[in-house]
Parts: C-alpha cells; structure tokens; sequence
C-alpha cells in the first residue's frame, strides 16, 4: 500500500517550487484571473493549463458514454502520457505531470522525471496512476508543500461523490490536438485541432464551455497557466523591471512555501505568552475583556455558519 | 483462556454474500457476546454464543496485531439494500492485512427516538471506538469511557430502557502492563494517552529552543497523539460535542490587530526570542537584494543567529510582522485549535512545558478534556506560566 498523500493548495508559488524541487528547469506559474486569450498570450510560451474546480457533488457522466464536450481519444492514450487517477490528494499533482510529461522535448524535466516517463511508458492508463501514487520521489516533493500544519493528518481520507472535492484537469497541445487531461476520465478527451502557438486562443472557449456546465453561484475555480519561466523573456529583452519583479514574486513565493512548511506550535505559544503579558500589564479587566471579544467573535461566526447551512445562500465564486 | 475480558457486549454474527456487489449481508439471529482480553501480550477479538462458556472451542478468538485490523460502523446508505430483521446497528471488522471482512450486529436495545433500527446512539458509537482502539494495541479505561456517555451532556438520548448490563468493562486493561504510579486514581497511567506522546519525546531535545529544532518535537509529540485516535471516523465531532461550551479560537484570540502591537513594544531581546521560532531561511529571503533564488534550504543554526544579529530592529519587526499577517500563521492557528479540542491538550501543553489543571485530563478522570474546556484550560494555563515568570 502506498503511502499518504497530503492535499496542497492550489497555488502559483507551490506549484512552481514543486516542480523545481523535482528537478524541473525554467517553468513556472501564473494565475489567470480572466478568461482572457490576450493576456495569456503576453506570457507565451504557455505549455498548458490547469484548471481547478471545486464543485459540491460529482458530476453524472452522459449516458451514452461519451464526454460531455470533444471526443474521447483512446489511441490517443498510448502515444501520450496520461494516467488514471488512483488518490484525490495527488490529483493536483498528477495534473502538473500531465502537461509535463507531454512536453519534454520541450522543457527540460531533469533526469528523475524523465527516467519517471521512461519506466512507464509500456504501461496502460490505471498502471501509470498507480506508478504516479507509489512514487516516493514524486510524494515526497508534493508532500513537503502540504497545506500547514501538522495537526490534521489527512493521508487517510478518500473521496466520495458527496465530498466537496476539488478537482484538477490539465489543457495541453500535443501533436497539433487540444487535449483535455483528466485522470478521471478513461481516456484523454480532444477539443480539436491546435498548434503550440494556436494555443492561448483556442484554449479559452474550451474552458468557458466547462465553465459553463455548473450554474454560475455553485462552482469555485481557478486556473493557472504553466509557463516559460518569466525571467528567461524579460532576461532575453533586457527590461530590468520586469526581471526585478519577477525575482520579487519568486523571493514571496519561496517565504510563503517556507511558512507552509512550518510548525508553528513552537511560535503560536510564544505569541500568546506575549499578548497575555501586555495584557495582564493593562491591568486585570483588559486581559477579560480580550477574552470576553474573543467569544464574542467565535459566537457571532457559529451563528452565522449556522444560518448558511440551513438556508439555500448563494455560494460566491472566487475570482 | 484465563484472562478477564476488557470488554464484553451483545452482539450478533452476520452472514455475508459476496457473490454479488453490493453484498447482501443476513443476520445471524443467535443471541451472542463480542467480547475481547488480553494476553501475552496480544490483544484478542472474540464472539460467542451467550449460552457458550468463555473457553469454549467453538468461540470465534481471533489473534489482533496491533493496527491491522479496524472496527467500525458499517455504512449501508451506499448500497440499495436496507437492512431487513435486524435491528441494523451493524458493525464491521476489517483487516490491513487481508480483505476478510466479519459483520456483527448490536444486539442491544435500540435506542432512537423515532424508532429507527439502524440508529447508532453515542453510547452505540463509543462501544465501537473502544473496541477499534483496543485493536490498535491502546489501553482503554473501559468505565471511564462508558461513563462519558451516559447521562453525561448528550441532550435527549438517555431514555436507556436498557440497563448497563450488556456492557461490562472489567477494569483497567492495563492493569497487567504498567508498574507505573500505581493504583487506579485519578492518576492511573491506563488509558492515558499522554504517556504515549511523552514516550516519543524522550529521544529528542527538550522543546521548543534550538532554531527549527524545538517545535519539530513538538510537532511529533502531538503527531503521535493524533495518531492514536485514529480510526473511528466519529472521534472527533463526539469530542468536540461533549465540550458542550464552545470559548472560542485561538485565531479569533491572535487576530493580526492584536498581535501586531506587541511587536511593535517587544524588547531587542523578545524579538530575538520571537525569530527564532520562525524558519531561518525567511530570515535570507527577505534580506536577500540579490536575484540568486536558488533552492533555499535551512541553514544552520550558527548561521541563523549570525543573520538574525545582522538584521536591524526595523527589519525584524517587518518580519514578524508579515509572519503574524500570513494566512499559514492563521491556518496553523486554527489547526492548533482543533487539535487541542479534539484532546491534544495534555500532549501540546507538555510539548510548550505549559501547566494545565489536572495536567490537561478531566477531572476525575483519565481522559483528556475536550472541546471548549480544553481551549480554555489551554489559555489559562499559558496565563499562569506568564504569571510566575
């Protein structure tokens, strides 16, 4: 049995340092935030897209058995590297491996990921999921960015369809196709024909399709693009601004993965010591007071979680 | 087979189908005691016949290796076959080591309100929780934890036509093991899940000092708690229920808008203290003005107080500031608070060296505190420590 897979936040920095911990040189993430072909193009080369959902219950497939958008591309299966997907916590992952893996003639993916490929190459579908989860290599990385703290042991969990699961599916060109990657799907899914630099404009009205699929207050998504490295362009055109900024990102990035992987125990304690001395120093009812707000507030948020469970609130989408 | 039984309650064998899914699964109506003892060492699960003697033959004894095996309510809503002459209080135990499953239904009087038949009371799940934990190889304080759910604050469930006798614990299961501090008191080493965190401690540096290498202790200590609990899915919500009060949060109590101000009055000296609970490699990241981002690993300690000496006031305060600010600090806090309501109090309260009262357990008991007591007891106790400083 394989090991525990911990969930990790669908977020540029994480996914960038994630796949440069694994060896991968010069990619990185960006957020899109509009569904925008223009700006996607400004951060060409754009070797794929990730688009994460969160969506209450599962969806029902068609009954006929085709994908509810594009076709089914089950050649296809053998000539590119997809893999079914055998744990919800490593589907984040294993969508970032989809693009990769695809691309390597493309993107230098270091030795281990490619002798990762290598290995699997003669494998089917399930059998290239099962060898993603029992990598240790490749769990270790995703591990050392799991969310926070170490408190919840998530390893043990699986989804069910009633789970509020988040759910990853990459967009990449391979052999002058769109493809539609999703471990969950039996087989790669085609949205048509499309070059590497066809890709921005093509693969926009894809996503507004899926998008589309779920009423507009029950979905939460995000999507990030995975890039050429920023630096590389602003290095090759010599603007010094825009290479300043993006070593600023990256600096930011690498602080916020370094708190993800930080217990805070140690520092939450000293805090409190901290905040009860000065409190103690205002005097006895300034230390109740702050006790008293702080009930308040928990109250206040019990309340109101409550009265959004029972009624039908509209669910805001995140930006 | 001479041991006493830690444990014994009415139950019923299952007969399985598995020729088709989803499995059709018939009980057995023979009236029946699942029962469990100790020896050698190794933990036995047992069922039989109620008119069988204990020894007999014929009686279901299985040999349990520590962790491999799981009790746990049997979750039939999946399937489109609802239970039929049962009660459908039905349990199952599967193995880690082989897909055998055994099925065995509470031959107790149901207790819902509405008459429904597969309804788990509390005092239903907590039978479970105690025999799954046995099964990981943990001492349980059997009375103690039945006690928990009986007339204890569990609202309008507590109509028991049934008497208490279907459930007997017999002591302390771990009378035999610990030599301990003896006796069976407030004290008693059974059943204390403390000592399983303590037990972990004991390799590593005293907590929380050394840059990086403090908390990690403490990360284990209550790793190893959690751990402990683990299997029964319903753990956690019954112990947040039974703290009955909520208090409230540790981020509703370290919102940045307090925080932030006691950095800004902190001593050279407790700003040095404050950084060293912190990664030190944020430390290079936000001093660095170069544009090498290589792989940041941690440095180590000698050079970590080398940087955090090279930084002026402003620049530390700046960055305990953005820490105090940050969404992982909140998560953590959140988290932390979890787990100090779900029973890591005695664990965490240990790890920081922070007295709790009665050590974090409840009074008069073994078990730790749970819910918004726990987080209260928490605070108070970091509230004394501050005190006798």
């Amino acid at each position: 049995m394989s090991g525990g897979w911990n969930t990790i936040e669908s977020d540029a920095g994480v996914f960038t340092f994630l796949l440069d911990n694994l060896g991968v040189e010069d990619v990185q993430f960006e957020e899109l935030i509009a569904l925008d072909a223009d700006y996607l193009r400004q951060l060409s080369p754009v070797y794929g897209v990730i688009f994460l959902f969160k969506y209450p219950t599962g969806e029902k497939a068609n009954s006929d058995g085709t994908p509810k958008d594009g076709q089914y591309d089950y050649a296809a299966a053998e000539n590119l590297f997809f893999a079914a997907q055998t744990i919800q916590n490593a589907c984040g992952t294993q969508a970032l491996l989809s693009v990769l893996l695809n691309k390597d003639g493309e993107i230098n993916v270091g030795s281990q990921l490619r002798d990762f490929k290598e290995f699997t190459s003669g494998f089917p579908a399930e059998f290239r999921g099962e060898a993603l989860s029992n990598s240790e290599l490749i769990r270790d990385v995703h591990n050392s960015f799991a969310k926070s703290s170490p408190f919840v042991d998530e390893t043990q969990r699986t989804a069910t369809d009633d789970d509020d699961v988040y759910h990853f599916i990459a967009y990449t060109p391979i052999n002058g196709i769109l493809y539609e990657l999703d471990g969950l799907q039996p087989a790669p899914i085609a949205h048509g024909a499309s070059t590497f630099e066809e890709f921005p404009e093509k693969v926009i009205p894809v996503l507004q399709r899926r998008i589309e699929r779920y009423p507009a207050n029950e979905i939460r998504f995000n999507l990030l693009a995975m890039v050429r490295d920023l630096r590389v362009r602003a290095r090759e055109i010599g603007d010094h601004e825009m290479l300043f900024r993006e070593e600023q990102k990256r600096r930011e990035w690498q602080f916020e993965n370094a708190l993800r992987r930080h217990n805070f125990v140690g520092f939450a304690g000293e805090i409190l010591k901290g905040v009860i001395a000065e409190k103690l120093k205002e005097g006895p009812d300034a230390y109740k007071l702050w006790i008293e707000d702080a009930k308040k507030k928990t109250k206040l948020r019990a309340e109101e979680h409550k009265k959004k469970q029972g009624g039908d609130e509209d669910v805001e989408m995140a930006a | 087979m001479s041991a006493p039984p830690i444990i014994t309650f009415k139950a019923g064998r299952c007969d399985v189908d598995q020729s088709n899914r989803p499995w059709k699964i018939t009980p057995d109506p023979t009236p029946g005691y699942i029962y469990m003892y100790s020896e050698d060492d190794m933990t036995h699960f047992c069922w039989r016949e109620r008119s069988k003697p204990m020894n007999d033959e014929e009686n279901l004894d299985l040999i349990m290796f520590p962790s491999d095996a799981h009790f746990e309510p049997y979750e039939y809503k999946t399937s489109n076959q609802p239970t039929s002459k049962t009660n459908g209080r039905i349990f199952v135990l599967k193995f880690s080591s082989s897909s055998s499953r055994h099925f065995f239904w509470m031959q107790s009087k149901p207790q819902a309100r509405n008459g429904d038949p597969s309804w788990f009371s509390p005092r239903d799940l907590k039978i479970g929780q105690i025999v799954d934990t046995l099964l990981q190889g943990e001492a349980v304080n059997v009375s103690e934890e039945i006690a928990q759910v009986r007339g204890g604050g569990n609202g309008g469930n507590d109509d028991e036509d049934e008497t208490m006798e279907d459930v007997e614990g017999h002591g302390d299961s771990s009378e035999h093991h610990r030599g301990g501090s003896g006796g069976a008191g407030p004290d008693a080493t059974g059943g204390d899940v403390r000592e399983e965190g303590a037990g972990a401690r004991e390799g590593g540096a005293d907590g929380g000092r050394a840059a990086g290498s403090g908390p990690t202790d403490a990360a284990t200590v209550v790793q190893n708690f959690l751990n402990s609990l683990k299997g029964g899915q319903g753990i956690p919500t019954q112990q947040m229920q039974q703290g009955g009060q909520i208090f409230t949060t540790l981020p509703n109590l370290l919102p940045s808008s307090t925080t932030i101000p006691i950095i800004d009055s902190a001593s050279p000296a407790q700003l040095n203290n404050l950084l060293s609970y912190l990664p030190p490699s944020i430390l290079l990241i936000s001093q660095s003005s170069s544009t090498s981002t290589e792989r940041m690993t941690e440095p180590n300690a000698a050079s970590a107080s080398a940087t955090i000496e090279a930084l002026s006031s402003d620049e530390k305060k700046a960055i305990l500031k953005r820490v105090l600010r940050s969404p992982q600090f909140h998560q953590s806090l959140g988290s932390l608070t979890m787990a100090i309501r779900d029973g890591g109090l005695p664990s965490i309260a240990d790890a920081l060296g922070v007295k709790v009262q009665n050590g974090g357990l409840v009074r008069g008991g073994s078990v730790p505190l749970g819910g918004g007591e726990a987080v209260e007891a928490f605070v108070e106790g970091v509230k004394k420590s501050v005190e006798e400083k």
